[in-house]
């Protein structure tokens, strides 16, 4: 889906190299000589006014992380995205903390060409970077850490190196691993919910102190007053979240630096 | 004519002042009558803790929709609305809104021009007279008649153009309008500017950090709530903002006085009477700027004059308004940043738990374990509810993020909501209420008949039993609620005032 065609029809003129503006995109065309769009000065402008208004409480000003949203520079779905594609749904509908607005398709040409301009600036600075990078993450011991996985951490209990963590550093980098390490945020939470003599099992798909909700097997959706029905809830991540209160902040940095070494 | 007739046309005369009365004066902010809700807080005391009692415990499971205004835009409704002669003001960036407080019909609607300045949120309008007070994006304070919106007059509070922006509903004391502002994203000096009500002149202004560009001194320090005010001792208290560079604390050695802090002033000149540091040396964005609430309470087997504080950092406060000294200092959550606290009462900040190139785990990250929205505190059970959100992010600080404005990086991995009531006189929960996943953006407002009122993270208000937290009454809104619920009553009906996105709802029990 591209929601803004008339983007590619504005753009012309220079083109600034696409290793530069590409270069955390996890495609092959990431690292590739794809050139990066370059977007008319006035577009660029109208998206920083909007810009500033809407999202750079969060984001920062220059789109490189403020106030509790990530840096746009180094985000995957800016990296991904083409005139809007991903940017668009995300604006409109939200993610996570993030609320939805409401913006036309003009402010959201104009947007887009904003950060991608301004994701192009950043990647063309020498020299070291704001924010995190992988080499920020190497400080940790990778033996303490493979010994926290399988002793304290209790990781081992439900991953395994060679099962569905093999590999897992070649999938999620720096940052994004810490994020995932942190708190995976699953999205396939197992419900079960008894009403009455029936039982269903699904997927968690909203609760609140009032309504439970799921989908099941074949992604039918059932809600229910949570007065009138008994529910339990696995999450997975949870196991994750317990591990919060008991980290050491070594902990943290030895198992993440055991996990870069499973390629 | 005789002397009866005279008293009779007399009285008559007072009856029809009090009735069709215009606007507020100095005593109905300091004493609001039951039909108005006059400025942020409801009253001076920021307790958010009205004395209506139609709503009951018992009768509330039948509350019902009275009205709901919609006001068709984009921006989530984050102000405490204004209740005055039957009207309700309210705000949201660029936007002012009077509305009838018995249906809920648009009397009128003032937009401010297009400007650059940060949208994020507008808290209310202040009112003196039949004048309104309203903060821009861009950082001016704009005059406007209460009866149509008219602009009377504009005046700059700061220069946008450096960095600052503007949040917050003026705090109005006599002829005092005191204003705050906004701004981590520079280096910029935080202040309390008062302003002439009639002509918009400052009258004076207090700095909490030195000009930029002062050798081993911070900046910050942002003043973009509303304080709170105690007419006996004629003092104003004012919470302060993070020091800037704000994940940076590299640049800025020693406590960076009066930021993270709360300041008591005197509102004829701005002079500082004490500071109480919430956080001193603050690396984690944690804002002291949550609602200073103020009682008259027994404390240590004498009454004391107190004031109360669930700060962003995660410390419950009492202090000793007087003095400042501090009586309680207690987590109500997980804290993992501070060694203990000091013999004032202030936390020590563990150095290990700055922000580092290579992460830190802190616990609560940066939105804190509360943030800006009201608590309230009922005097009858002694406790203070407040919004909490146990949390944890973690935090990035290196050399290349530089020494200006943010300086760092931080995420959040986790966090939950949940309703506390806490008891002042030792910073325990009596109870905790669990809101599930995702924080609420909801304050909250207590009422006599022992009910309190506030919202999710989902978008259900609700009505809880003060006493033991119990949910008795709930109605789903649609979004969740990003601001503090009022009251008032109106023709003897007792009104609800809630929001949720850019809809404003008021609840009522069904009229007979």
């Amino acid at each position: 889906m591209n929601l803004l065609p008339s983007i590619s029809r504005l753009c012309t003129g220079v083109l600034i190299t696409g290793a530069l503006a590409f270069a955390q995109a996890p495609k092959p065309a990431a690292t590739s000589a794809t050139p990066a769009k370059t977007y008319p000065p006035e577009l660029v402008t109208a998206g920083e006014t909007t810009f500033v208004q809407h999202c750079a409480f969060c984001h920062g000003r220059d789109t490189a992380g403020g106030e509790a949203g990530p840096d746009l520079t180094r985000s995957k779905l800016v990296a991904d995205d083409i005139d809007g594609n991903q940017l668009g749904p995300i604006v409109r509908n939200g993610k996570d903390a993030m609320p939805k607005f409401t913006v036309s398709d003009q402010e959201l040409m104009g947007l887009t060409a904003f950060i991608h301009t301004r994701k192009a600036i950043a990647e063309s600075q020498k020299g070291g970077r704001r924010g995190v990078d992988v080499a920020d993450l190497q400080t940790g011991d990778l033996e303490k850490g493979k010994t926290y996985f399988n002793g304290a951490g209790k990781c081992a209990s439900c991953h395994s190196p060679t099962g569905d963590l093999a590999g897992v550093a070649n999938r999620n980098q720096g940052l994004r691993l810490f994020q995932r390490l942190m708190n995976p945020r699953s999205t396939k939470v197992k419900m079960t919910v008894t009403a009455g003599n029936q039982t269903l099992t699904g997927i968690k798909a909203y609760q609140d102190e009032f309504t439970v909700a799921l989908r099941d097997s074949e992604g039918r959706y059932h809600s229910w007053p949570t007065s009138k029905v008994k529910f339990t809830v696995e999450d997975p991540a949870q196991a994750h979240v317990d591990l919060l209160s008991k980290y050491t902040d070594d902990d943290i940095h030895n198992v993440i630096k055991y996990l870069m070494s499973l390629k | 004519m005789n002397t009866k007739y005279f008293l009779a046309l007399g009285a008559l005369t007072l009856v029809a002042q009090a009735a069709f009365a215009q606007g507020t004066t100095q005593a109905i902010l300091a004493k609001p009558p039951k039909d108005s809700w006059p400025s942020y807080h409801g009253d001076y005391t920021g307790q958010r803790h009205s004395a209506l009692t139609q709503i009951t415990p018992q009768n509330v499971k039948n509350l019902t929709l009275a009205w709901a205004y919609q006001s068709g835009a984009n921006a989530q409704i984050k102000a405490s609305p204004l209740l005055v002669d039957g009207v309700i003001y309210f705000s949201t960036p660029d936007n002012v809104y009077a509305v009838d407080a018995r249906n809920g019909r648009q009397i009128w609607h003032y937009t401010y021009p297009a400007n650059k300045g940060f949208h994020i949120g507008s808290r209310g309008v202040s009112m003196y007279g039949d004048w309104l007070y309203f903060m821009t994006p861009d950082s001016y304070l704009i005059c406007l008649n209460a009866k149509d919106g008219t602009v009377r007059w504009k005046v700059q509070v700061a220069d946008a153009a450096k960095g600052y922006w503007t949040t917050m509903s003026p705090l109005i004391i006599r002829n005092h309008v005191l204003v705050g502002v906004s701004g981590d994203f520079d280096n910029l000096t935080g202040f309390v500017r008062s302003v002439d009500p009639e002509n918009g002149k400052t009258q004076w202004k207090w700095d909490s950090t030195p000009p930029a560009g002062t050798p081993n001194t911070t900046t910050g320090g942002m003043t973009w709530m509303t304080g709170t005010y105690d007419p006996e001792t004629d003092t104003v208290f004012w919470g302060t903002g993070n020091p800037t560079p704000v994940l940076n604390g590299a640049s800025r050695p020693g406590n960076n006085p009066d930021t993270c802090s709360i300041v008591a002033l005197d509102p004829n000149t701005g002079t500082k009477k004490w500071a109480f540091q919430a956080s001193p040396h603050d690396t984690h964005d944690w804002d002291a700027v949550e609602i200073p609430v103020l009682a008259n309470m027994e404390f240590g087997g004498r009454q004391r004059k107190l004031l109360m504080q669930a700060s962003r950092n995660g410390y419950f406060f009492v202090l000793d308004r007087e003095t400042g000294e501090g009586l309680v200092s207690k987590p109500f959550g997980p804290v993992n940043w501070s060694l203990g606290v000091d013999k004032k009462g202030q936390p020590i900040p563990n150095p290990a738990k700055d922000p580092a190139s290579d992460g830190r785990l802190i616990a609560p990250d940066e939105g804190g374990l509360t943030n800006y929205r009201s608590p309230s505190f009922d005097p009858k059970t002694g406790l203070f509810l407040v919004s909490a959100r146990p949390s944890y992010g973690i935090y990035f600080n290196k050399p290349a993020d530089g020494a200006f404005g943010w300086a760092g990086a931080d995420y959040g991995v986790w966090s939950k909501g949940e309703i506390q009531a806490i008891d002042y006189k030792t910073g325990n929960a009596k109870w905790v209420h669990d809101l599930g996943g995702n924080g609420s953006g909801a304050g909250i407002l207590t009422t006599e008949s022992g009910l309190a009122f506030t919202g999710d993270g989902q978008g259900n208000v609700m009505a809880l039993r003060t006493s033991d937290g119990k949910t008795l009454w709930h109605a789903m809104q649609g979004q969740s609620m990003q601001s503090s619920p009022i009251t008032y009553e109106l023709d003897g009906r007792q009104y609800l005032i809630t929001s949720g996105g850019g809809v404003m709802f008021a609840w009522a029990l069904p009229e007979d």
